[in-house]
């Protein structure tokens, strides 16, 4: 099993070093692929009672890299694609306090969702830095819309994960 | 027809025929048939036949609630119906055990003397109105009317109160009722010179009914006669001095009486009385504000109330007679069996066809008025 | 003698007396109508807004002169106890007592001071009257009779329940509720005004008013007849039901609901058991159908689809894991709540009518699926939600971090484990209050004090367990704070010493779904020897086996069903918790809408056997 790409520091410095928008776009549009390949290659693992979540998760990665590709194609972008970027290095840190799990062979419901908020989250911090380390721009306001991107989606994987965790018992079904 | 097969028939002498006073005449109080047979303007024989007023209370009550009751009781006695939710409520608090306030006796003493007062106004007016005195009778229910302004605004209603419940009453009185209570009470005692002017010491009238429908004191007592009629033949009984009920023991009242036990002497009592109800209502006046506290003992939900077992035989002086309900209780939320004891049962039935043996004409419904005798309450 | 001279003849100028009468000023009456007084007992209103429809009205009325109408448009929502009916008026009937406004538990319909009204003989229809706020011609006269304090005909004060007191209550698992005795009992049954909003809220629909009505009229017996019309769980629901009953009681409009679920207790314990037996039986038929029917989990939802069951002559065995009946309910529930031996009652009834239960029998272990598929014509599985969830937050992989149900199973098996001195438990709801106050009591005994913090994510005002139960565990001593939320287990050297939390900022976003936010910047430390999660609770479908979990159809992790538990497989049914939920009374009504479906279907198989003569 794969370990996703966002986040891991082989992959932060790979989107570091691209220098064009264009560049950026298609490393972040990678990095949806392989979340959507992942997921897909999950369905068949998981018994089917779970099968919906890995199903929709797959789904809403397809969406993701439907929607970066789309703005990859986008005319107006096309023209700062040629632009260079400098970004200087910076620190980063997970302050995650969901532990991230080893899926293993048959990952419950909780494993699932605790792994796709991890990968969004990473994602969002990741984004979110190189938003800060930008100047004002089309570039920043491209990783702002990534990382704004990231965040809406870990959200709703925050309120699927509360709905499906916290459930159960008397009063709350 | 052949000869042989005719039989002689008897038939009454051409002087006599047979009338029926009733059931719907002006001189009756209410719908009563009373069947006469005169010799010319005198009565040889009468009948009285009541029952056109019969709605069937006793029977209907067995088949509510107790409290749904108190909507019927005050329908037995049109003219005073006070009395009879008093005494409907008595006697269930009797059988229940049930505690009622002391402000809640006050009040309902209140009540009893106004229904009193203007029962009495109809009454008398009643009778002037049967001996063609008619200003009188205008005058005697224009009065009532005012009196019954004072219930409408202490009960809600103006003739059916609704307003005593088993426990005490239903609100508490309003705000300077008692002033208003006080100056009626002002204008009716302004009013009784007039009155007097008018119809009780007018030889017209004194004349009229002398002598008409005359009792003595033995036949009263023989014939089951109370209230004012028994005291208009000199015997001094009343149910509030001699079996006293809520706070009539704390009250300062004379029982008047007259010797004549004729029409005339019944209304002479019953023209007292109002001066004595009138005493009896300013002192209540004055008392009632220093009397705090609930207005009814709390009883349970109506719809699952059930008195226990037992009987009780309560009393009350209303303005006809000495009322009285006998109500048995078998344990359950409906009575078993309520009798209502109409005083005018005896007045209108057998009083009513004694007296008016050798009577006029003309003097029936005056007998009739003067024993305020209320067919209402006599078929319930 | 009376002082009227009125034997005095009088003088020939007498009557130049009544010229005086000239003298007086001229009664007068105005022209305008007459304004009755201030408690006038006039024609009605009706307030819409608070009036429910309970139709306590047209019950005391004793000219039977209200009926009740309903009204298309108006709000009906049985579960808060509300009709879209109103009361409509015969004034050929109606004597204008005002003992319906007396009576009226919401106080919304009054009498007004307006008492005129004429129609023409075409117009003969205008008696009967549909009282609006408006009035009957619309005019608005101000309210006559109205409701006032002191002339309330319902009871809106309850009887008083006795309860052990805190300090008592904790030195042991004796039930807490002392229960009514006679006296009390019919008092409160006969606050009871029988609308029927109990009986439309309640998720089984129970015969509550009838068994009020007879406990009122000391019928103990028809009362525990009318219960076990809808609930074979009347011992349970008598005392940890969630009463909704109560929710939606007219009473409890302006005062206090009545007391069904303490009468339901009071009922079911004054009747011996072996006679709640026989009236269990009464009904049942006197034939066997031949049809057999495997129920796996001895639960509310189970064993009631159970009792349906059999006594319509049907062979029902039942599967349970554990090695007594009651799922949750005993399992779940403590014992100062729900004392063992009436749970015991209830069960014994059920298999008093030839139910039979196979203990520690556990379905994908000892039998499975197919086999049960094989030898029975029916399968419900109702086997609750038995696994408890975790937070999974780090450190909780210590085994001194527990789930909440599996420490309530195993104080309710009597098995031991090392009662920790201090406690932190994470959750809310009435499971998290549960653990807290069985924990409680075994701190008590042992240490001879409570050390408790209970951390709950919602805040109080949604708190998700009873408001009881929050007063009775602050009153045996538990800690709990609301708006916390979980963040890391600490272990030093090892050994757990506590949670970490951190402030819960707001609990719902914006569309009000549930998403709490943390401030990273409020953080607490609650000292504990071991932490307890009861934050949700899952059920363990792995006994269907992979096969036929791949052939079932799933909705978001659970058995898809339809509404009356049948799953996508002819033969399969599901109930309870693991389906529906929430609590017992709907496991209860759960079984019964699966009983009737399996009939149906079991009908169905009868009919194609008759039909071409195979067995199905």
């Amino acid at each position: 099993m794969e370990e996703h790409p966002e986040g891991h520091s082989e992959a932060y410095a790979r989107i570091r070093s691209k220098k064009t928008l264009g560049e950026i776009l298609e490393v972040a549009t990678t990095f949806e692929q392989k979340a959507f390949e992942f997921y897909t290659a999950l369905i068949p693992k998981v018994s089917k009672n779970l099968r919906y979540l890995v199903e929709e998760l797959a789904e809403e990665e397809k969406e993701h890299y439907e929607l970066f590709r789309k703005l990859a194609d986008n005319p107006e972008i096309e023209n700062q694609i040629q632009q260079r970027i400098q970004v200087p290095v910076e620190d980063h840190h997970f302050s995650d306090y969901v532990q991230l799990p080893d899926l293993g062979e048959h990952p419950d419901d909780q494993a699932i969702l605790q792994y796709a908020m991890g990968r969004e989250d990473a994602a969002m911090k990741q984004y979110r830095e190189l938003a800060d380390s930008t100047e004002p721009g089309p570039i920043h306001d491209l990783f702002e819309y990534l990382a704004y991107e990231e965040t809406m989606h870990k959200r709703e994987l925050e309120k699927l994960y509360y709905q499906t965790v916290y459930s159960g018992g008397p009063g709350n079904n | 027809m052949r000869p042989e097969n005719y039989q002689a028939r008897s038939q009454p002498p051409s002087n006599e025929f047979e009338l029926n006073f009733g059931p719907n005449h002006p001189g009756i109080e209410g719908n009563y048939a009373f069947r006469v047979k005169l010799n010319g303007d005198q009565v040889l024989e009468a009948r009285a036949d009541a029952g056109y007023l019969h709605r069937g209370f006793e029977k209907l009550m067995e088949g509510r609630l107790w409290i749904q009751n108190i909507a019927l009781v005050p329908r037995i006695c049109v003219p005073d119906p006070v009395p009879m939710e008093v005494c409907y409520s008595l006697a269930i608090e009797e059988i229940g055990g049930l505690e009622v306030p002391e402000r809640a006796k006050w009040i309902r003493v209140m009540q009893l003397e106004m229904s009193r007062l203007a029962a009495h106004l109809f009454a008398f007016g009643g009778h002037a109105a049967t001996t063609g005195m008619y200003t009188t009778m205008f005058w005697g229910v224009a009065d009532r009317d005012l009196i019954l302004d004072r219930f409408e605004e202490l009960t809600g209603g103006r003739v059916y109160s609704i307003y005593n419940i088993p426990g005490g009453v239903r609100r508490d009185v309003p705000e300077g009722f008692l002033d208003r209570l006080s100056s009626l009470l002002d204008y009716l005692e302004s009013r009784l010179p007039d009155y007097d002017n008018l119809f009780f010491t007018n030889q017209v009238f004194v004349k009229r009914a002398r002598g008409v429908g005359a009792m003595t004191q033995e036949q009263a007592l023989k014939w089951g006669v109370t209230g004012p009629n028994l005291r208009a033949t000199g015997l001094e009984f009343d149910v509030r001095r001699d079996d006293p009920y809520l706070v009539y023991d704390q009250l300062d009242f004379e029982i008047p009486t007259e010797s004549g036990g004729d029409a005339l002497a019944r209304n002479l009592v019953r023209r007292a009385e109002l001066k004595q109800s009138i005493r009896i209502l300013r002192q209540v006046i004055e008392r009632l504000p220093s009397i705090e506290g609930p207005i009814r003992c709390p009883i349970p939900n109506p719809l699952a109330w059930n008195v226990p077992a037992g009987e009780a035989y309560t009393r009350v002086e209303s303005s006809k007679g000495e009322l009285a309900y006998y109500v048995v209780s078998t344990g359950g939320d409906k009575p078993y069996r309520v009798h209502v004891r109409g005083p005018s049962s005896m007045h209108a039935v057998q009083v009513l066809e004694k007296l008016a043996l050798g009577a006029r004409l003309e003097d029936i419904a005056q007998i009739m008025f003067s024993l305020d005798a209320c067919p209402p309450e006599v078929d319930r | 003698m009376s002082d009227i001279p009125y034997k005095d003849k009088g003088s020939i100028l007498r009557p130049f007396k009544s010229l005086q009468f000239f003298a007086r000023p001229a009664v007068t009456q105005p022209l305008e109508p007459r304004p009755a007084s201030d408690n006038y007992r006039g024609f009605h209103v009706n307030d819409w807004k608070k009036c429910i429809g309970c139709s306590t009205c047209q019950k005391v009325c004793d000219n039977a002169a209200i009926t009740m109408v309903r009204v298309p448009g108006l709000p009906e929502d049985p579960v808060k106890g509300i009709r879209n009916e109103r009361p409509a008026i015969d004034y050929g009937r109606c004597c204008w007592c005002g003992l319906c406004v007396d009576i009226c538990p919401t106080g919304s319909i009054s009498l007004t001071t307006e008492y005129v009204h004429t129609c023409r003989e075409d117009e003969l229809d205008s008696y009967f009257v549909l009282p609006d706020p408006n009035g009957i011609h619309g005019e608005h006269f101000p309210k006559g009779w109205d409701k006032t304090a002191d002339a309330d005909l319902v009871d809106l004060e309850r009887q008083p329940m006795g309860e052990l007191p805190g300090e008592e209550r904790i030195d042991s698992f004796d039930e807490i509720v002392e229960g009514y005795t006679e006296q009390q009992a019919i008092v409160e049954a006969s606050r009871c005004v029988q609308c029927g909003m109990c009986h439309d809220a309640c998720p089984t629909h129970m015969h509550a008013p009838e068994y009020i009505r007879a406990i009122w009229e000391g019928d103990v017996e028809e009362a525990v007849r009318q219960m076990y019309r809808t609930n074979p769980f009347s011992h349970v629901c008598g005392r940890v039901c969630t009463h909704r009953c109560e929710s939606a009681c007219s009473i409890g409009r302006r005062g206090e609901p009545v007391a069904i679920r303490w009468l339901k207790r009071y009922a079911m314990d004054a009747v011996p058991d072996l006679r709640i037996r026989e009236i269990a039986a009464e009904g049942k038929v006197d034939y066997i159908s031949g049809r057999r029917i495997a129920i796996v989990g001895a639960g509310p939802a189970g064993l009631t689809a159970a009792y349906d069951l059999i006594r319509k002559g049907h062979k029902v065995t039942v599967f349970e894991a554990l090695d007594k009946p009651g799922g949750m309910t005993r399992y779940g529930i403590p014992e100062y709540r729900l004392p063992y031996d009436r749970l015991d009652a209830d069960v014994a009834v059920i298999t008093s009518l030839g139910v039979q239960i196979q203990y520690n029998t556990r379905v994908g272990r000892d039998v499975t699926m197919d086999e049960l598929r094989r030898d029975h014509d029916a399968v419900l599985i109702a086997i609750g939600l038995q696994l408890g969830r975790s937070t999974r937050i780090p450190g909780s992989d210590h085994p001194q971090v527990r789930r909440a149900v599996d420490l309530l199973r195993m104080i309710t098996r009597g098995e031991s484990f090392e009662v920790p001195e201090r406690a932190v438990v994470i959750g809310g709801g009435n499971v998290a209050m549960d653990i807290a106050r069985s924990l409680a009591r075994l701190q008590k005994q042992q240490f001879g004090k409570v050390q408790i913090t209970v951390c709950a994510l919602e805040d109080f005002e949604h708190f998700l367990a009873d408001p009881e139960e929050v007063t009775e565990a602050r009153e045996e001593g538990i800690e709990i704070l609301d708006s916390r939320g979980p963040k890391e287990v600490v272990i030093e050297d090892g050994r757990l010493t506590g949670l970490k939390t951190l402030g819960v900022i707001s609990i719902f976003d914006e569309q009000g779904r549930f998403a709490p936010r943390y401030d990273q910047q409020d953080e607490q430390f609650h000292p504990g020897d071991m932490v307890i999660e009861s934050i949700g609770q899952m059920s363990d479908v792995s006994l269907l086996g992979e096969e036929l979990t791949e052939r079932l159809e799933w909705n978001r992790g659970r058995l898809k069903v339809d509404e009356d538990g049948h799953s996508s497989e002819p033969w399969l049914w599901a109930a309870g918790d693991m389906v529906f939920g929430p609590d017992v009374v709907h496991a209860v009504a759960d079984g019964h809408r699966v009983a009737a479906s399996m009939e149906r279907y079991l009908a169905e198989l009868d009919s194609e056997k008759q039909d071409d003569g195979r067995t199905s």
